[in-house]
Order: C-alpha cells, then sequence, then structure tokens
C-alpha cells in the first residue's frame, strides 16, 4: 500500500506544481500577419508577405508589395522584420506517450505482445503532458503519436499540440499501421557478461514468412464486410489495402529498406513508409523507382561505422532530396528534445541542401505529404489550416529562433509553459533581492 | 607454505636427482635402466647460432651428456644412427594453462543482487580476485591427451599457471611427458602472474579495467604494509604470498597493445619489469611498446579473412579490421625488428593445431627462422630463469629435444620424435621401411607394370601402377617389409587382383590371387628414384632445404606486401599515416573570437609558432616558407572544451561500491576511439574524460586533448590539476537500477551525505596519520612504522589539501547545497557541479561557494530528477556570477556544443560571447586550463578552429581543428583521406576474396557497435534508452 502510495501522490505533486496553460479559443476574427517573410513551406519564400486567415483557415497568402487587401474587420498584426512559418510537424515521435522517462507509470509508448495493430496511439495521447508546451514554443505544431515495440506496433496518428483532449487535439486518426521490420542483423544482449553481439539474423527468413501470412489474411480479410464476431487486428488494417494507411516500416540497413518494400508490395500495401533509413543512401535507386518516401530517425547522430564520413547523418537528407526522393525528418524517440526538430532542418542545410526554403520543407511540407496531411498542413498556402508561427528570425538556428506567436487552426496560442514559468520564478527570487 | 616455497626457490639443483631414486613402492622388480642413448650422424641445432654437422647426441639419465661432432659413443649406449635428420632443443611455452583447473567464471547477471565480499573463504585477501598464494604446482594435474597435442607439435616443457583473477599466483615449469606429476613439475613457484581480469570471482569490484589497476595497486601496497607491520596485527595468506612472490620474474597478461602500456605503468610504480603477455596487435604502437623495455609473450593467432563476397555486408568490416587481418602475421616480424625481445606461445589459439601454420606465415611476413627458434627456446628459457636447464642442447641441460626429417620451419618437415628428460615419445615413425621409388612389377604372367611409390616422406607414400598408358591407383597396406596390394587391372570391368608379400632391399617377391581365383606370383625390382609427380617436388625440395646450412638466417627483411601494410595513427580508417606535428601557421584575415577584452576582432590575424599563439594583430607580416590559412569571411576561435565527456575511454563506471576514488580514467584512455576524430570535426580539442555517476564518490578524471594518433600518455595534459568526479541522486542510491539493487549503502539522498562525511573524516585521519610520520626525521623513521597506504584515502585527503578538485554530477538542489555544506564543513570548496540542472534555485549559494556549472542546455524530463530541468538553467547561474559552461556528456553532442552554446542565447538571452565563453573559456576555469586554454592570446596553447560561419550558428561547421599548432583536422583534406581509404580497402577486399578462393574459412561480417559512454553505464553495458543515462 505504502509503495502504491507514493507514486500517486508523485504525481498529484506533480500536477498541482506546473499547470500547462490552457488550450486556445477558437479564431473569431480573421486574422492578417502584415509584412513578414513568408516561408510557404514548399521552397518558395515571400519577403513582404501578407498571410490571411479565418476560421482556423489560410485565406490567402499574398505578396504585400504587389497585392492590396481589404483589411476592414481583420486583426491585423504587424510582424514586419519577422518570419512566418507553417507549423513544423514532427513525425514518428513519442511526444504525449510518455513523460518522465524513468518513472514507467508515466510511459504509455509500447504494448506488450507481437502482433498489435489495432492498438492505437491516440488513446493514450496525453493532451496535459507538459513537453508539449517546450515543443510548439520551438515552431513544433503537430506530431506523429507513434506507437512502439513488438512487429507490428500498432496505428499513429496525427495530433495538433493544442486541445482539451484526444479528440480535440488529433488532426488525422489512425494515419497508419506501423511494422518493425525483421532485422538482417540483430543485436543480443548478454545480461550475463553485458556484450552487445551482433549478427545475422538467422530466423529472420521465418519471420518474414510469418508476417506475410498476417498480411495474406487481412487482405483477404478487408474484401468481407461486417464479419462477426470482428477480429479487431485484421479489422484496424483494412486500410492498408485501400490506400487510406500508410504502412510505416522502420527499417535502416540498405538490404532491410530493399526487402521490406518489395514485401510491403507483394502483399498488396497500397502506401509504404520507410521511418529510419539510416542507410537509405544505399538503396536510393530502388527508393526513387518504386516512389517509396523516407523518414529520416534524428539527425543528431552518430555515423553507424567507424569509417563512415564523420557527416554522413548530416549529409543524409541532402543524398536523399538530391536523388528525388521525399523525405521528411524525425527526432525519433527523443520526445523530451522534440523542441529541437527545427536544428534539424538546419543541420541539413549546414551539411549538403545549401537553399535553407528546401530544408525547411524537410519539417513542414515534405512531412505533410508523407503523413497524408499535405491537404490540412504543411505549407501556408490558401485552404490550409493555420497552423503557423511567427519568429523573430531563422527559425532552423537555436541563435534566432525564438518563437513570438502561434496559431494552431487560427486559435491563438498561449506560450507558456513549465520552463518559462520556472525561469520567471526564480528569476524573480534573484530579482527581489 | 614457506618451506614449499623455498624447495621451489632452490630446486635448480635438485633438478638432478637420480631418476632412479624413487619414494613410490614398486608392484613388480627392479627396473632402472641407465637411460644413455647416443644420436648419430646428426645434424645438431644447439642453440638457435650453433649448428653442427654430423654430429653426436649423447644423454644419459635425462641430461645431456655431451654434444658434438667427436663424441665417442660408450659402451652400453642404445644408438639411433639419425643420418639426413636434425636435432633441435625441444620448445618452450610460457603463457600455459596446461594441467590448471578450469576457470569457471561466476556470472551472477545484472538482475542479481551483488556479491560485495569475497566469496574465498580463509584468511585471505578481502578481494576474491586476488590469488597470490595460488601455486600451479600444487594445483597441477598432468592431461595426457593436452600433453599429446603439444608434443606434437615439438614443445617439451611449458610454464602453466591459473589464468585466474587479477593477482594469480605462481607458475610452475612443468614437462609435457606422461608420467607421476612428481615428475612432470621441473620447477615450482618461477613465476609470479598478473592480469587486468578478475576471473572466476563474482564478487562485484572491480568491475571496470581501471578498478583492475586500482586493485592491483593497493594489494601491492597492503603487502608492503603486511610486511612492515600488518602481519602483527593479521594474518593474510595473500599478503603473505604476495611478499614472497614478488621476487620472481614476474607475467603480466595483458589484453591489448595499450595492455601493455598500462601494466608496465604499474610495474614502473612498484619498481617491477613484467614480462608481458600480448596480444598479437603490438605492431600498431610498436614505438611505446618498445619504450617500455618490457619483453613480450607473443601469441600466432591471426584473424581469419572475413566473407567479403557481397558488398554491402562487407562495409561492416572496419578498414582496421581488414588491415589486421593483413598484418596481424607480420607482428611477430615487426617486433624481432623492432629489437623487442619476445617469447611465441600458443595461447589465443582457436587450435593448437594451428601453430605451425601461423608460425610460418609470420616467417613468410619478415620473422627470420632464428628469431624463431629464438622465440620458442631460448627466450623463454632466460625470461623465466630456467635457461640453466632447457632451451638448449648443451651439456648438462636436460634431454629435451625434437628429431625432424628436416629445417623445423620447413612447411615439408616432420617432427619424428620429441624426448622429454631423455624419456621418447614418437610423433612419427621415423623407420618407416621407405618403399619409396620406381618398381618394375610383375604379376604372374604379366610383366610390363610399372609401380611407382612416392610421397614427401617413407610413412605417407603414395602409389601408381602404369601399365602401358593406363594409369592405376593399387590400394596398400604397408606393415614394416610386408606389403599388401590390392589392384584394378581395368578400370571398366569389376574385379581386384590381390597380393601380399615382402620386401628385401631392392626387391619384393610374394604371391596372389586374380578375380577369378587363381593363384599367381608376384615381384617387383627397384629400379630408381620415383618420377617427379607433384608431390614428388615437395619431397625434393624438403631434400634441397635440409642439405643447405641447417639455420636460415639468411631470410630477406622483405616482406611480402610491406610496401603497401602501411600502420596508421591511431590503427583506425580515419587514422593518419604520420601524426599531426606542429607547424608555423599563419591565419590571416579572419573574425577572431579572443575571448579576452579585446572582443571579437575582425580582419585579425593570428600567428603561430612552436605550438603557442605568438601574434594576435591585423597586416602582421608572413614569413617565408610558413603555412597560411586565409581566414578571409571566416572565424577563428579556440578550440572546444568538454568538461563532461566519456569518449576516448575503454571503460566508464567502476560502479561497485559507493566510493572508488582510487581509479584514474588515465588507466583507460582509449586513444583510437572515432569518437575523438568526429569530435575534432565539430572542433573540440579538449575534454575532461569522467568517471560514471554510478557511485557518490567516482573515479579520478583524464584531462585530454584530442590528438589522434598519440598514446594515451601523449593525450594528457601535462601538469593538469587532478579532478575527481563525484555523483549525486538517483544513479547513487541505484533508483532506476531495478529490485535486485537495493542492497549497497546508500539508497537514499541521506545516506549519500553520510558516505561522505564517513570518507572524509576517514581521509583527515589518515592524512593526519601520514603527516605525523612524514614529520619525523631520518632516525626517528628507521624505528617508526610507516603508515598503510590507501590510495583511495590519498585522492579524499588530495581533495581535502585542495590538490585535488571535484566535478559532481548532480542535478537536485537539496543534495547539491548538501555537498556544499559538507565541503564547508571540512574546509575545502567543490570545484564544478555538472549537469547542475537544478542550479538555478541556488545559483547564489554556488556563486558564494565558489562553485562552477557545467550543464547541458535544454536536457530534461528523462528521470524524475530532472524534471525541474529547465533551459534558462545557464542564463540564471550566469547572472548570479557562476562560471558556467555548457558541456556533452555525449560523444554525438559533443560534435555541436557550439550549438548547444548557442541555445543560451535562445533561452535567457546571453549575448554571444559569453555564450561561445561557455564552451570555451570558463571550461578552461573550470579546469584550472586557463593559463593556458580558452583564449586567443599570445603565450596561450595553439589549440585553434577556423569555422566557415558564424561558430554560434547551426551553418556553421569547422574546416581547420589545430591542437597546439598540428593541424589534426582539415575539411580541405577529408575527400583525399576518404580516397585512400577506399584504395585501401579495395586493395584488402581483393586480397581476401582472393584468399577465400583459395579455401580460407572466413568470417561473417557483421556490424560493430562501438561502446558510447554515458554516466550510467557499467562496463561493457550499453543501457537501452535515452532515460537510463546521464
Amino acid at each position: 500500500m505504502k509503495k502504491l502510495l507514493i507514486p500517486i501522490l508523485t504525481l498529484a505533486a506533480l500536477t498541482s506544481y506546473g499547470q500547462n496553460p490552457a488550450p486556445a479559443r477558437p479564431q473569431t476574427k480573421t486574422t492578417a500577419l502584415m509584412s513578414g517573410t513568408v516561408h510557404v513551406g514548399n521552397g518558395q519564400v515571400i519577403p513582404n508577405g501578407i498571410v490571411l486567415f479565418t476560421n482556423g483557415v489560410i485565406t490567402n497568402v499574398v505578396d504585400g508589395t504587389i497585392v492590396k487587401l481589404n483589411l476592414s474587420d481583420v486583426e491585423v498584426i504587424d510582424v514586419s522584420g519577422k518570419h512566418v512559418y507553417p507549423g513544423f510537424i514532427s513525425p514518428a515521435s513519442t511526444v504525449g506517450l510518455q513523460e518522465v522517462g524513468a518513472v514507467r507509470a508515466t510511459v504509455d509508448k509500447q504494448e506488450v505482445g507481437i502482433l498489435n495493430p489495432n492498438v492505437r496511439s491516440l488513446i493514450a495521447y496525453n493532451t496535459d503532458s507538459e513537453i508539449i508546451p517546450t515543443i510548439r514554443n520551438n515552431g513544433v505544431l503537430l506530431t506523429q503519436a507513434m506507437p512502439q515495440g513488438g512487429t507490428i506496433s500498432g496505428s499513429s496518428s496525427i495530433m495538433m499540440a493544442d486541445g482539451w483532449n484526444w479528440e480535440d487535439a488529433v488532426l488525422k486518426k489512425d494515419d497508419g499501421i506501423w511494422l518493425n521490420w525483421p532485422a538482417y542483423f540483430t543485436r543480443d544482449f548478454n545480461f550475463d557478461d553485458f556484450t552487445t553481439v551482433v549478427r545475422k539474423d538467422e530466423k529472420r527468413a521465418s519471420a518474414i514468412e510469418a508476417l506475410r501470412a498476417t498480411f495474406a489474411d487481412a487482405k483477404a480479410y478487408a474484401a468481407l464486410s461486417n464479419q462477426t464476431p470482428m477480429n479487431l487486428k485484421l479489422e484496424s488494417m483494412r486500410g492498408l489495402f485501400s490506400g487510406k494507411q500508410n504502412l510505416y516500416i522502420r527499417a535502416d540497413y540498405g538490404k532491410d529498406i530493399i526487402d521490406a518494400v518489395t514485401f510491403a508490395k507483394s502483399v498488396g500495401v497500397q502506401k509504404v513508409v520507410i521511418v529510419g533509413g539510416e542507410e537509405a543512401n544505399r538503396a536510393v535507386t530502388f527508393l526513387k523507382e518504386n516512389n517509396v518516401p523516407v523518414i529520416l530517425s534524428g539527425l543528431h547522430r552518430l555515423p553507424n561505422r567507424e569509417d563512415e564520413d564523420v557527416d554522413l547523418p548530416y549529409r543524409m537528407p541532402g543524398i536523399l532530396q538530391k536523388a528525388g526522393i521525399l523525405v521528411g525528418l524525425s527526432y525519433a524517440d527523443e520526445w523530451w528534445r522534440t523542441r529541437n526538430l527545427p536544428f534539424l532542418a538546419g543541420t541539413a542545410s549546414g551539411f549538403g541542401i545549401t537553399d535553407r526554403e528546401e530544408a525547411l520543407k524537410l519539417v513542414t511540407s515534405n512531412t505533410a505529404k508523407i503523413l497524408g496531411i499535405d491537404n490540412l498542413a504543411g505549407t501556408l498556402e490558401k485552404g490550409k489550416q493555420a497552423t503557423l508561427f511567427v519568429s523573430s528570425g531563422d527559425a532552423l538556428d537555436m541563435r534566432t529562433n525564438v518563437i513570438e506567436q502561434v496559431f494552431i487552426q487560427g486559435r491563438k496560442v498561449n506560450l507558456d509553459d513549465r520552463h518559462k514559468r520556472l525561469y520567471k520564478t526564480y528569476k524573480d527570487k534573484y530579482e527581489q533581492k | 607454505m614457506l618451506k614449499h616455497f623455498l624447495t621451489g626457490l632452490f630446486t635448480a639443483g635438485l633438478l638432478y636427482t637420480a631418476v632412479a631414486q624413487t619414494t613410490f613402492p614398486r608392484n613388480g622388480v627392479y627396473d632402472e635402466r641407465t637411460g644413455l642413448y647416443a644420436f648419430t650422424n646428426a645434424t645438431i641445432i644447439v642453440d638457435p647460432q650453433t649448428t653442427l654437422q654430423n654430429a653426436t647426441l649423447l644423454i644419459r639419465d635425462g641430461r645431456i651428456e655431451a654434444v658434438g661432432t667427436s663424441v665417442s659413443v660408450p659402451a652400453g649406449a642404445v644408438v639411433a644412427d639419425l643420418k639426413g635428420k636434425r636435432i633441435y632443443p625441444a620448445l618452450i611455452d610460457i603463457n600455459s594453462d596446461y594441467g590448471m583447473p578450469e576457470v569457471k567464471v561466476e556470472r551472477r547477471g545484472f538482475f542479481a543482487p551483488p556479491q560485495l565480499e569475497s566469496n574465498k573463504k580463509g584468511a585471505y585477501y578481502w578481494n576474491q580476485a586476488v590469488q597470490p598464494e595460488n601455486d600451479a604446482s600444487l594445483l597441477f594435474k598432468s592431461i595426457p591427451a593436452k600433453a599429446d597435442e603439444l608434443r606434437k607439435l615439438g614443445f617439451g616443457v611449458v610454464l602453466t599457471h591459473p589464468h585466474d583473477g587479477v593477482v594469480r599466483g605462481t607458475g610452475a615449469l612443468v614437462t609435457l611427458a606422461d608420467d607421476r606429476e612428481n615428475t612432470l613439475v621441473l620447477k615450482p613457484n618461477v613465476t609470479a602472474h598478473y592480469s587486468f581480469s578478475k576471473g572466476s570471482s563474482g564478487q562485484t569490484y572491480p568491475n571496470s579495467m581501471m578498478g583492475s589497476v586500482a586493485l592491483i595497486r593497493q594489494a601491492m601496497y597492503d603487502a608492503d604494509w603486511y610486511k612492515r607491520a600488518g602481519n602483527k596485527e593479521q594474518e593474510n595468506l595473500s599478503l603473505d604470498a604476495l611478499n614472497r612472490i614478488r621476487p620472481l620474474p614476474a607475467i603480466f597478461e595483458a589484453n591489448d597493445k595499450l595492455g601493455i602500456l598500462r601494466a608496465d605503468k604499474i610495474g614502473d610504480e612498484f619498481g617491477i619489469q613484467y614480462i608481458i603477455a600480448s596480444t598479437g596487435d603490438e605492431y600498431q604502437r610498436i614505438d611505446e611498446v618498445k619504450a617500455t623495455g618490457a619483453s613480450l609473450i607473443v601469441p600466432l593467432n591471426y584473424p581469419q579473412p572475413y566473407d567479403v563476397e557481397d558488398a554491402w555486408d562487407a562495409d561492416n568490416v572496419s578498414l582496421a579490421e581488414l588491415k589486421h587481418w593483413e598484418m596481424a602475421p607480420m607482428n611477430a616480424g615487426r617486433l624481432a625488428a623492432a629489437n623487442i625481445p619476445f617469447a611465441l606461445t600458443t595461447a589465443g589459439l582457436k587450435s593448437k593445431a594451428d601453430f605451425w601454420g601461423n608460425l610460418r606465415k609470420a616467417i613468410e611476413n619478415g620473422l627470420s627462422e632464428q628469431k624463431a627458434l629464438e622465440a620458442l627456446t631460448t627466450v623463454p628459457a632466460r625470461l623465466i630463469r630456467v635457461d640453466d636447464q632447457v632451451g638448449t642442447l648443451q651439456k648438462g641441460r636436460l634431454a629435451n629435444f625434437i628429431i625432424t626429417s628436416g629445417n623445423l620451419f620447413s612447411a615439408d618437415n616432420v617432427i619424428f620424435e620429441n624426448w622429454m628428460r631423455g624419456k621418447q615419445y614418437i610423433v612419427t615413425n621415423k623407420d618407416v621401411a621407405d618403399f619409396r621409388g620406381s618398381w618394375n612389377l610383375t604379376v604372374g604372367a604379366q610383366s610390363n607394370l610399372k609401380l611407382n611409390i612416392s610421397g614427401k616422406s617413407p610413412d605417407k607414400p603414395e602409389y601408381q601402377i602404369q601399365a602401358d598408358t593406363v594409369k592405376i591407383t593399387p590400394k596398400v597396406t604397408l606393415s614394416g617389409d610386408l606389403i599388401s596390394m590390392q589392384i584394378q587391372m581395368d578400370k571398366k570391368k569389376p574385379g581386384t587382383t590381390r597380393l601380399t608379400g615382402y620386401r628385401t632391399g631392392t626387391t619384393m617377391k610374394g604371391e596372389g590371387e586374380t578375380p577369378d581365383g587363381k593363384v599367381v606370383t608376384w615381384s617387383a625390382v627397384r629400379t630408381g628414384d620415383a618420377p617427379v609427380s607433384t608431390s614428388a617436388v615437395s619431397a625434393t625440395s624438403t631434400t634441397t632445404a635440409s642439405t643447405t646450412a641447417a639455420m636460415a638466417t639468411s631470410t630477406t627483411a622483405t616482406v611480402p606486401g610491406s610496401t603497401t601494410a602501411t600502420i596508421l595513427y591511431p590503427f583506425v580508417g580515419m587514422g593518419n599515416a604520420q601524426k599531426p606535428k606542429s607547424e608555423t601557421v599563419m591565419i590571416r584575415n579572419a573574425t577572431v573570437w579572443t575571448n579576452e577584452k579585446e572582443g571579437i576582432l575582425t580582419n585579425a590575424d593570428v600567428f603561430v609558432t612552436g605550438g603557442k599563439i605568438s601574434k594576435v594583430g591585423k597586416n602582421l607580416p608572413v614569413p617565408a616558407d610558413i603555412k597560411v590559412l586565409d581566414g578571409t569571411g571566416k572565424h577563428l576561435t579556440n578550440g572546444i572544451i568538454d568538461e563532461h565527456s566519456h569518449i576516448a575511454l575503454l571503460s566508464v563506471n567502476e560502479g561497485s561500491q559507493s566510493s572508488t576514488a582510487e581509479v584514474r580514467m588515465s588507466d583507460v584512455v582509449n586513444p583510437e576511439d572515432i569518437n575523438i576524430y568526429r569530435q575534432l570535426a565539430g572542433g573540440v580539442t579538449t575534454s575532461q574524460l569522467l568517471h560514471g555517476s554510478a557511485n557518490a564518490i567516482g573515479g579520478q578524471s583524464a584531462i585530454v586533448k584530442l590528438k589522434w594518433g598519440e598514446s594515451p600518455e601523449g593525450m594528457l595534459i601535462k601538469g593538469a590539476d587532478g579532478f575527481i568526479k563525484f555523483a549525486l541522486g538517483e544513479n547513487v542510491k541505484q533508483a532506476n537500477w531495478g529490485d535486485a539493487n537495493r542492497i549497497r549503502f546508500p539508497q537514499t539522498r541521506m545516506g549519500v551525505e553520510q558516505v561522505y562525511m564517513d570518507h572524509f573524516m576517514r581521509a583527515k585521519e589518515y592524512a593526519k596519520t601520514w603527516s605525523t610520520y612524514n614529520a619525523l626525521n631520518a632516525k626517528a623513521k628507521t624505528t617508526a612504522i610507516a603508515p598503510r597506504r590507501d590510495i583511495e584515502l590519498d585522492a579524499l585527503a588530495e581533495i581535502l589539501a585542495n590538490k585535488r578538485f571535484i566535478t559532481c554530477h548532480s542535478y537536485v538542489q537539496s543534495e547539491i547545497n548538501m555537498l556544499m555544506k559538507v565541503a564547508d564543513s571540512l574546509g575545502f570548496k567543490v570545484n564544478t557541479f555538472t549537469h547542475i540542472l537544478e542550479g538555478y534555485k541556488l545559483a547564489d549559494k554556488m556563486a558564494k561557494h565558489g562553485a562552477g556549472g557545467s550543464s547541458f542546455a535544454d536536457w530534461w524530463a528523462y528521470k524524475m530528477e530532472v524534471h525541474d530541468a529547465i533551459p534558462y538553467n545557464a542564463a540564471l547561474m550566469h547572472r548570479q556570477g557562476v562560471t558556467v559552461s555548457i558541456n556533452s556528456d555525449d560523444a554525438e553532442m559533443a560534435r555541436r556544443l557550439n550549438q548547444e552554446a548557442a541555445k543560451t542565447v535562445e533561452y535567457g538571452g546571453i549575448a554571444e560571447e559569453d555564450a561561445w565563453k561557455m564552451v570555451t573559456l570558463n571550461p578552461a576555469k573550470l579546469l584550472h586550463l586557463d593559463n593556458r586554454l580558452g583564449s586567443i592570446k599570445v603565450g596561450k596553447d595553439a589549440d585553434l578552429v577556423l569555422w566557415n560561419a558564424h561558430p554560434l550558428a547551426i551553418y556553421a561547421r569547422p574546416e581547420i581543428t589545430m591542437i597546439e599548432g598540428a593541424i589534426y583536422f582539415s575539411l580541405k583534406d577529408e575527400d583525399r583521406k576518404r580516397e585512400q581509404m577506399q584504395a585501401e580497402r579495395a586493395r584488402l577486399i581483393q586480397k581476401m576474396l582472393t584468399a577465400k578462393a583459395g579455401g580460407a574459412s572466413t568470417t561473417r561480417p557483421a556490424p560493430k557497435r562501438s561502446r558510447m559512454w554515458h554516466c550510467e553505464d557499467i562496463e561493457g553495458v550499453m543501457v537501452e534508452g535515452e532515460e537510463q543515462r546521464h
């Protein structure tokens, strides 16, 4: 009993200590962001642009030096000298699914079992997570809540970084199913002598055959309607065969990437996305030929091999983009660092993608296309949702990323967060003296 | 015990004891023989320098009585005519575990409760891994099958010892005969043995390399104390034994080339020159190995070629691995060329049967046969001081020798016999009747047959019958001079003719039966030597080899492939063929971040000479013939200093005890970590390599410059103040270590304070005892007893004396406050709080105490104690007057510390120059190195980085990274380096493919996970998941 009490009390203490600001109120008045540098997110930049949005939707994005708009009954916000960006998108994220890594009670990212296509991440998505305000304050306004574990981990959903509950916060429900591809090389950790052995997985072929059977069953099942009793697992995979859902396959090694994509196509999956892709540079021709996009794992990682170019991870987006592959950047499992996502795009720009607007696409329009939300987000274009922010400087560089205003579906978001509150508390303490 | 030991020491004379006397009762009648044998007409290799032709070896009672070309054979000797054969001294292996009990390693697993105390019951040392009392002669039990295996290779005696523990006890010299152990053990207590591996011990301490070093050192000091005083307080059989084995030749088993340097350093501290058992990679650091002055015991274990047929899989094999595959067989030759004395051993071979093949590879790769023979006979004998007994065939030595068909090192050589103390062991029967030759065969009426018997030696004949143009291979069985043959005369028709007969000189005769049952007579007459066939060629070359001067001293120094097989410093793909050297350099027209009152200078020049910054200014004159770097449009800064790093280490946590102040990270610096080079590419030039945070008092830091290619010693900053890692919070109290780890004190923050108070009070007492003793005059000292040296308390006493400084892993304000109070009460300062994520809550107290803060820019949420971490921490501490640095604790983030510094601009609005100082000047201050590092000022070290852009911008990257005027990273050179690597790789892969095609077995390539250390990693553990770290 005593044991049980401690975590409960701790949790209570936490929630009472820090309160996230209340979610924003719906947009009531048309808003115009005037005279800012508008980074459209599709490679274009409008130096003196106007972004107009009504009821949460962008109604116009124009060059302010050419087009004059009637701005009566419009809330005009002067952002001259500042930068306007579409909200950054963090795919393959566990934000909202885990709070404090070492405290098991706060971690809901991974279910037990091997095949869990029916498990849905949005159910566990905690809109009250104190991580969320910290990421939107660096411009990350959308995340893809991703389940982990097993071979088929479950289905993800696209979440907005603001909302009273998961129903409020979801932008796209169950956008895709997550598959951990049986890897060519496996790692065995030996708890007896604490060594890790990396070796070719001899059981891989049989694991793939087992998967093939599951997908064959799912496809056959998808041809039926109103099946009773319903098979939850197979039911949840329907969208893969109709093209409604992506199949996100985690694979890094070149051979795994090729095998995984070939597998997915052979079992009738319509849309495949490679996630991780640490060695996608080995499979560029294949990926291009098959028109498969890639969500790269965090660029701020070390090369996988001693002899690899020291900057290979940093250059990877440029290598893929140049080959004509659609690339997005993720912060993978580093949920609490997700606010650094913009800087991954900045790094890509320092290492290969010299045009910063092209680098920007890695966290905006490219990702939106990959996730199937490009009709809603990813660029500052007419008809898209007004999920965007204003930064006083280049948002891809930590030196200048100072976010001043954030709008999610046109709602103006309070920029307070736990860190700012603690900062203020102690700044005040020292200034009292 | 002592008596036994003394017996051992003085057994040399007793070895002459006549074999005839025995204490064992006899079942039967007296049957002792003279043991008098004469081997005549032999080529005798008396020692590697002396070869006698047509000589005689005379042995009696297991000893050599005479050897020479004019030895007269006394009556009563058994004479063996060895015409055409050779006699060599039997080989010696001094790193053997022959006859020792199997070492059973107790693996307790991560989730088992820790074993804090020794499981070895008795009056022994506190730590189970220290076993000087082990005596190989007491443990020795002969194992005939293993003895036979080694005998067949030509070995006569081995030095065997239990390979168990960091102090392993003594080795015994034993012969490989099959007999009672009483006659096998030639000499007990020949050597003392040490290693870095705790072996079978399941005790938690030590669980790191630096812990093993500390344990050996402390045991040595304890033995000193035991000798002068401790024995009056307690009986300690281990310490007693350690003192007794100290005068013996000491053999240290190292785990790699760096282990040789590490072992030698321990030896230097105690005035012991270890003989070091190495692992075969010494050629990669031959200068440093030579400088140790150690003799080596070198294995012949070469890696298999990798299977590189699949180009992608082959990428998982590193260039260093490819090169090692090519160069491992060159190791012995290069050691010989460098005049490093060494013995060879069969230890480390996967199969002992590989011994000769691998030795021949070494010879093909530059080892002379003479050196090889020395390394197997005279050198090992001399190293363990038994050269008056074994190793040569001089008069008076033991009759340990081998009889061979020819040159011992030739591929065709056959070892016939191996004699041990005058006892014969037949390896291959040398007296096989030689049927080889060309014979005219008549079977019944058929007389057109030619029988050719060939083969490289008489015991391996090959047969062929030629009937006109038809070639038939008969089945033949020989037994002495008897022969039986089965011949299928016509390949197309079944039916075998069977012949049985005997040989007399050059004729064979006999009877047989044709397929239809008819009895026939047959005969054969030798007409000459067998015609040359493929196998006969090698037989001929054997003969040729044996007729040339016996010892091939003419082996040329040209090594196949030696022109391309080059060493890299360090031995990693990205290593350099030459170590970078200090240059005289002018950097012109750059934006220079001085970190001094001059601030940021534009269009400025910096002149570097002798490794120092010698001029800073505008339009400086450029001397002729120096390197000029154009800094136009670029930024020049100091090298980044990472106050908290765990790269370039072989292990990070001695997490076994609450205090391990005695361990030193300088013992485990790994100059081959590729992260050194990666960080140079990120502008880092200096790192403090810290112990982990698994315990309240961790180990002593190593402060290094990232001099890629230098030795561990060469990387350490000479004269730097000593630092030590402390830690607070969840790691120390093992909060996230699972339910098994609830035993070690402390388990709460309350206990952590008590650990500090307890240790410091003991250290204070300790220091007082020593200062009292040291204050005595010389005369008084002769009667007084020096206190026990305790290397843990030494380190703590240094802290109290302000001679060693603390970097304390910390998160939560309560305990940070506590440590400052502990320090205040004892009159010292906490130099630096590292991580210090709640530093902002008590920055005023830190400033008052004088502690610095070395923090992450924006880390939080990975565990409960970082829940209140905020990215504004650095700014708040800075504004309260705390010296703030931003560190990495992470091999990857250290490559972007400039960006992490820039975050203090974003969070809290720190001025850019101040932000930059947080990764340069401020860490230099925290490390007490700001007198020579951290700013661009005349006289300071020329550790400089030339950036392509504003160094705080995310788009910035170093183009040049220089340490003390030597360029260690140059972006421009990367492409060239890459091309060279590719070419070398391609060459080796082609060579490997050839080896595989030639039938070599191969190893599958698999990616290696280089160990990334973080605070919390225990030896060998890569804790999964970020939340488990830091």
